[in-house]
């Protein structure tokens, strides 16, 4: 599926080493490791509470890593937000996280910020305008006023608009109708194939993350506790039961 | 009749001040949620730049302006660094920032006390204060309409700042989710520097007008008090509401001076504080924030 140059490592351009994270005596992260590869989708799916959003936030420097470490193509992922946005790693965060009270064009321009000049932002910003074109439509709009699809695809947008190396993905089916979902997830299908992109995508909606990755970890309190091919992990009898509700439902 | 609108000049013109310190302090207070009392001693500490520049660095007042406004600018930092920095990067809670905020406040006006004195100090008379005619109609002084013309220009240039530049963006964007902001490559602390510096720097204009108004003295910065209450009757965090709410203060405050008695003035001001509270807890301009969940 994916191109198959090269030795393993050099087809691994986020790597995730032994990573803790520690809210006050909670542990949120126990030593998680992980790969990402370049050009593909990697999902990490789990319960509530797994700490599937903290992994997020300790990659982007927005929880403090408390052991570990994260390297982007070989090299250490700066620690604070602003720089790892820099570095080339960019989030869609849980819940979108929109300015509702700017528009839609601010929107995408703020997440173009690292971007030198305007030039490359509004490149950047008809490449994603051609992804989603309902954004340009509502380029004037306040992001507040967007249905919860269309805010989805804002943040998403809005995440490619720093041009990153790896795009993170933080639930983006959160709180959408199953029809939406599926648009949604057919975007992300697309932003990978012609763009290339990277990605790696969070989510509780095991199934959908699973058809639509090429590899999963599943993270439960912390743990990754198992890992393998997205494939293989849908066909699996103990994902069916802990994540796809069960074998009563036959409709994979 | 004619003066009905030397009052409302004279109104316009205090409210314009208390823009610039409202305006200042609602800038920090939407980025950072949390009242900076230690904002008026920004505007001392314009004065005294102001003052020292004119009288013992010999500049003229261009100079003397450009060192108070940097200097203020430049105190609003440091002090952000000293003060609320180390807090900030600890605890979520806002809280300890007013408390540390209201400690500053106090070190600052003591600083003066200490080192210059607590003595009345009038600036130089280096801005016109003769009396103007104003389209024959009426007469007000050229300090009111100077301070007022001043107070629009550092407005209208405060405005184009943060609807026109990259940098104002980002102030527009951290104002509603300082996290997110960071999130999107925004270096918060750089710009929560950018924030104070313009709040400083605004400060200092209304410090430099109040002193030449008034006189200097290292508890100047009470009057910051009525830019509260004008930032407060506007909605909170609200630029457009800290102006219009300065502008409405300063022409309750003139018109009560002119045509009742200049004793109730400060009834005016917080009645109608008590008033808007009542009425309209979030102010006129309040962030009735709409987002569909």
């Amino acid at each position: 599926m994916i191109g198959n140059a090269g030795p393993e490592s050099d087809r691994v351009i986020m790597s995730v080493r032994n990573l803790s994270v520690d809210y006050g005596a909670i542990r949120a992260l126990k030593g998680v490791s992980l790969d990402v590869r370049r050009g593909e989708i990697a999902a990490v799916i789990g319960a509530n509470g797994a700490g599937k959003s903290t992994l997020m936030a300790a990659i982007m420097g927005d929880a403090r890593r408390s052991g570990g470490q994260i390297l982007l193509d070989g090299t250490p992922l700066p620690e604070r937000s602003y720089q790892v946005v820099s570095a080339g790693v960019s989030l869609s965060p849980e819940g979108r996280k929109l300015f509702a009270p700017l528009t839609v064009r601010e929107n995408l321009e703020i997440g173009a910020f690292p971007l030198k000049n305007r030039g490359e932002m509004s490149e950047q910003m008809s490449r994603v305008y051609s992804l989603f074109p309902r954004l340009e439509e509502r380029a004037s709009q306040y992001a507040g006023t967007l249905s919860g699809g269309e805010q989805q695809m804002l943040a998403i947008g809005r995440a490619l608009m720093a041009r990153p190396r790896v795009l993170l993905l933080d639930e983006p089916s959160l709180g959408l109708a199953p029809i939406i979902i599926t648009e949604i997830f057919k975007e992300l299908d697309a932003i990978n194939k012609t763009l290339g992109m990277t990605i790696l995508i969070v989510e509780q909606n095991a199934r959908k993350a699973l058809m639509l990755s090429h590899r999963a970890y599943v993270l439960q309190t912390g743990v990754i506790t198992m890992e393998g091919s997205s494939k293989d992990l849908l066909g699996n009898p103990e994902i069916e039961e802990a994540y796809l509700g069960g074998r009563k439902r036959q409709n994979t | 009749m004619s003066s009905l609108i030397q009052q409302v000049i004279n109104g316009l013109s205090l409210g314009s001040v208390y823009a610039l310190i409202a305006v200042g302090y609602s800038l920090v207070y939407s980025v950072l949620l949390f009242s900076n009392f230690a904002h008026g001693g920004f505007l001392v500490i314009g004065g005294y730049i102001c003052y020292y520049s004119l009288l013992k660095g010999g500049a003229n007042i261009w100079v003397a302006s450009l060192a108070a406004l940097l200097g203020a600018g430049i105190s609003a930092m440091a002090v952000e660094r000293m003060a609320y920095k180390p807090i900030r990067e600890r605890t979520p809670i806002t809280l300890y920032m007013l408390i540390a905020s209201m400690g500053m406040s106090i070190v600052i006006e003591n600083i003066f006390v200490v080192t210059i004195g607590g003595r009345f100090r009038a600036l130089p008379p280096v801005i016109p204060m003769q009396t103007v005619n104003v389209f024959g109609v009426a007469s007000t002084s050229a300090s009111d309409l100077l301070s007022l013309v001043t107070a629009v220009v550092f407005l209208v240039g405060l405005q184009l700042f943060l609807s026109k530049t990259k940098w104002g963006l980002a102030i527009r964007a951290a104002s509603y989710s300082l996290r997110t902001a960071g999130l999107m490559g925004v270096n918060v602390n750089l710009l929560i520097s950018l924030v104070f510096f313009v709040a400083g720097l605004l400060a200092a204009i209304g410090g430099i007008f109040l002193s030449a108004r008034y006189s200097l003295y290292p508890q100047l910065g009470v009057i910051t008090t009525k830019a509260f209450v004008a930032a407060v009757i506007g909605g909170l965090g609200s630029l457009p509401g800290a102006v219009v709410g300065s502008l409405i203060l300063g022409l309750a405050e003139m018109l009560a001076a002119g045509f009742l008695s200049s004793q109730f003035r400060d009834l005016i001001v917080f009645g109608l504080l008590i008033i808007t509270l009542i009425v309209r807890p979030t102010g006129l301009f309040g962030k009735s924030v709409g987002e569909k969940v």
